[in-house]
């Protein structure tokens, strides 16, 4: 064991963490707003990838058209979760179970909408994050260009998140919201703006966290199901479901872990300890581990 | 003049048809198809006990199927054992892991169990996939024997009387715990745990009984599964197959005794209906469209309508209306 590889081990893990992080950003923003776990969460990230694909690769635009354009398709989708599933279900005097069926058949159905418009097999992402041959070299320690893209945008968007949630007025009647509902709206607080904002957040975040984990798990259904779905779950899990920046930090602690058992035990059960990690924390933790997210302002 | 009760005629011809369907079809792969959807509604009965009457929610299910499965395969084919003996381990295994993930349940409530639940059915795939010495792997696990009795090795004929008469048995099961203490007990916790609770219920014991048979049909639908099939590939135990099995449970209606039974058939046979010529691309589409409209439309499933069909509004049912009013107003008001 050198430091190399321990440093190459926490770099990756920091970057493909800070992924999971956004997907558990995703949950988080869910949850405060209508306590419900949307199980298609995952989903946003593969119709983003895909739609990416399509807009850049098959039609041709330019990068920055693409990623705008497939970002916003996904978020006037969660406003489309909102109107089509959630709304309903509630009218109906449907409750939790309900829209955990939903969603997890919304799931099912984006998985079988892929595989019948662009079939099974994985699409090449287009190198817009640098090639896969691309590497950065220092202090012995090689590292591919997409993670430094991955840091700069995750940066980027917390930077972002984080004037909004702190600053805005939009921001702060979220968190109000989130808090309790029906003090916010006695305060003058639109709960249904917020409700609607929090969904296109879920679905925006996670579609972006799509399109940044697409060169490593190339354009597939990888991306809509399997793991990735439920490590974005144990990130939220970590923050206890209410914290944004306890999500991003959590994903970030999975990446790292995930690595170095990859590293130290073997790379076949690496998802089993990450799913460990989730039943342990909800049965030990279930606020979260993080204590200072409760305790904050 | 007697007046005809046509109602009682047409479940008593609904019944006849049942039970000489496979004398009435002569193609096979519908056959086998009304075995899986005898099977998936074994499991599914399942899943209409532990989250319509004890209130839990498992999106694991396909793990206890998993291993219900692969145990009976492993004991028959490597151990050489009879078949009723892998059955028997199958379920008695499957009960031990329900036992053990009915512990998180007395902390957690429903979506934070759920999470477990997914996280237990991913090991199980994850376990499948690489113990390949016991599994087989993404290879799959061949040579598992038919049953048989004497010299008759079952056909499809064989195994859907024998997995009728094992459906009609769950279901007689489930009816009588339905009605014991131990069954409005679980009632009452699911309409409200601290109410239960006060008056002398147990809820930890009720939890981890339902948790403990949901399991066990699980794995006893899993082992018929195996000795039908003959052969085990990881493909029937991923998440997406959990997720299908809570489906079944909620589109034929969670508090309806035989809801497993209508989510298990429909839901099987859903997918076949729909392959019309020219749109075979499509029909995977449309069967979970279909799903996630009759859950956003008719959150109390199909079941209940069929049902409603049969009887009219009858008194349970007025009572189980005010309860759900009565829980949508505490939804709401408490926060």
């Amino acid at each position: 064991m050198e430091t190399k590889d321990i440093l190459q081990n926490l770099v990756s893990g920091i970057a493909i963490g800070s992924t999971y992080g956004l997907i558990g950003l995703g949950v988080v923003f869910l949850w405060q707003s209508i306590e419900r776990i949307n199980f298609a969460n995952i989903s946003s990230a593969m119709l983003s990838a895909y739609l990416f694909y399509t807009f850049y690769s098959e039609i041709g635009m330019g990068f920055f058209i693409s990623f705008v354009l497939s970002v916003g398709i996904v978020a006037l989708y969660g406003l489309g979760l909102r109107y089509l599933i959630h709304e309903p279900i509630t009218k109906r005097g449907g409750g939790r179970l309900e829209f955990v069926v939903a969603t997890l058949m919304i799931c099912v159905l984006w998985l079988n909408v892929i595989i019948v418009f662009y079939g099974g097999l994985p699409k090449p992402f287009p190198p817009v994050f640098g090639k896969a041959t691309d590497f950065v070299r220092f202090a012995g320690v090689s590292l591919p260009v997409v993670y430094f893209y991955i840091f700069l945008v995750v940066a980027i968007l917390m930077a972002f998140l984080h004037f909004l949630l702190r600053k805005t007025l939009v921001g702060k009647s979220l968190r109000a919201t989130a808090q309790n509902k029906e003090v916010a709206q006695l305060m003058g607080v639109n709960v249904n703006l917020t409700t609607s904002l929090a969904f296109m957040l879920s679905t925006t975040v996670v579609g972006i966290a799509g399109i940044l984990l697409a060169p490593i798990y190339f354009v597939s259904l990888e991306l809509g199901g399997g793991s990735i779905g439920i490590k974005g779950f144990s990130a939220a899990v970590m923050a206890g479901l209410i914290d944004p920046y306890g999500a991003v930090v959590g994903g970030i602690l999975l990446g790292i872990i995930e690595n170095f058992s990859t590293l130290f035990i073997s790379s076949t059960y690496r998802d089993v300890i990450s799913f460990l990690i989730l039943v342990a924390v909800l049965i030990f933790k279930p606020k979260g581990i993080f204590v200072w997210s409760l305790h904050r302002d | 003049m007697r007046v005809v009760n046509w109602k009682k005629i047409l479940l008593i011809i609904a019944l006849a048809l049942v039970v000489v369907y496979p004398f009435l079809d002569k193609n096979d792969y519908r056959l086998y198809l009304a075995n899986r959807a005898l099977i998936h509604s074994i499991l599914a009965s399942g899943l209409v006990f532990l989250t319509g009457f004890a209130g839990q929610i498992s999106l694991g299910q396909a793990g206890f199927y998993a291993i219900g499965a692969y145990t009976s395969a492993y004991i028959t084919t490597r151990l050489g054992m009879p078949i009723i003996l892998g059955i028997v381990c199958g379920i008695l295994l499957s009960l031990g892991a329900g036992l053990i993930l009915s512990i998180p349940s007395f902390k957690l409530k429903a979506f934070f169990l759920s999470l477990v639940t997914i996280a237990f059915g991913q090991i199980v795939y994850v376990l499948i996939l690489n113990l390949q010495s016991i599994t087989g792997g993404p290879y799959g696990f061949f040579g598992i024997p038919p049953m048989k009795v004497g010299q008759y090795y079952f056909d499809n004929k064989g195994y859907y009387y024998t997995f009728l008469i094992i459906l009609v048995l769950v279901i007689l099961i489930i009816y009588r715990i339905k009605n014991s203490y131990l069954g409005r007990s679980m009632f009452a916790i699911n309409d409200d745990v601290i109410a239960a609770e006060v008056c002398g219920i147990n809820s930890k014991q009720s939890k981890i009984f339902a948790f403990a048979l949901s399991a066990s049909l699980a794995g006893l639908a899993g082992s018929l599964y195996a000795h039908l099939a003959g052969f085990l590939s990881p493909e029937p135990f991923t998440f997406f197959e959990s997720s299908n099995f809570v489906a079944m449970a909620v589109v034929g209606g969670l508090r309806n005794i035989l809801g497993g039974t209508i989510g298990g058939v429909i839901l099987t046979f859903l997918p076949e209906f729909l392959r019309f010529r020219g749109w075979e691309n499509y029909y995977l589409i449309v069967t979970s469209l279909t799903v996630v409209l009759v859950v956003v439309f008719m959150p109390n499933g199909l079941g209940n309508i069929i049902f409603k069909l049969f009887r009219g509004k009858t008194h349970s049912h007025a009572i189980h209306k005010e309860i759900t009013t009565l829980r949508k107003e505490k939804e709401g008001g408490t926060k």
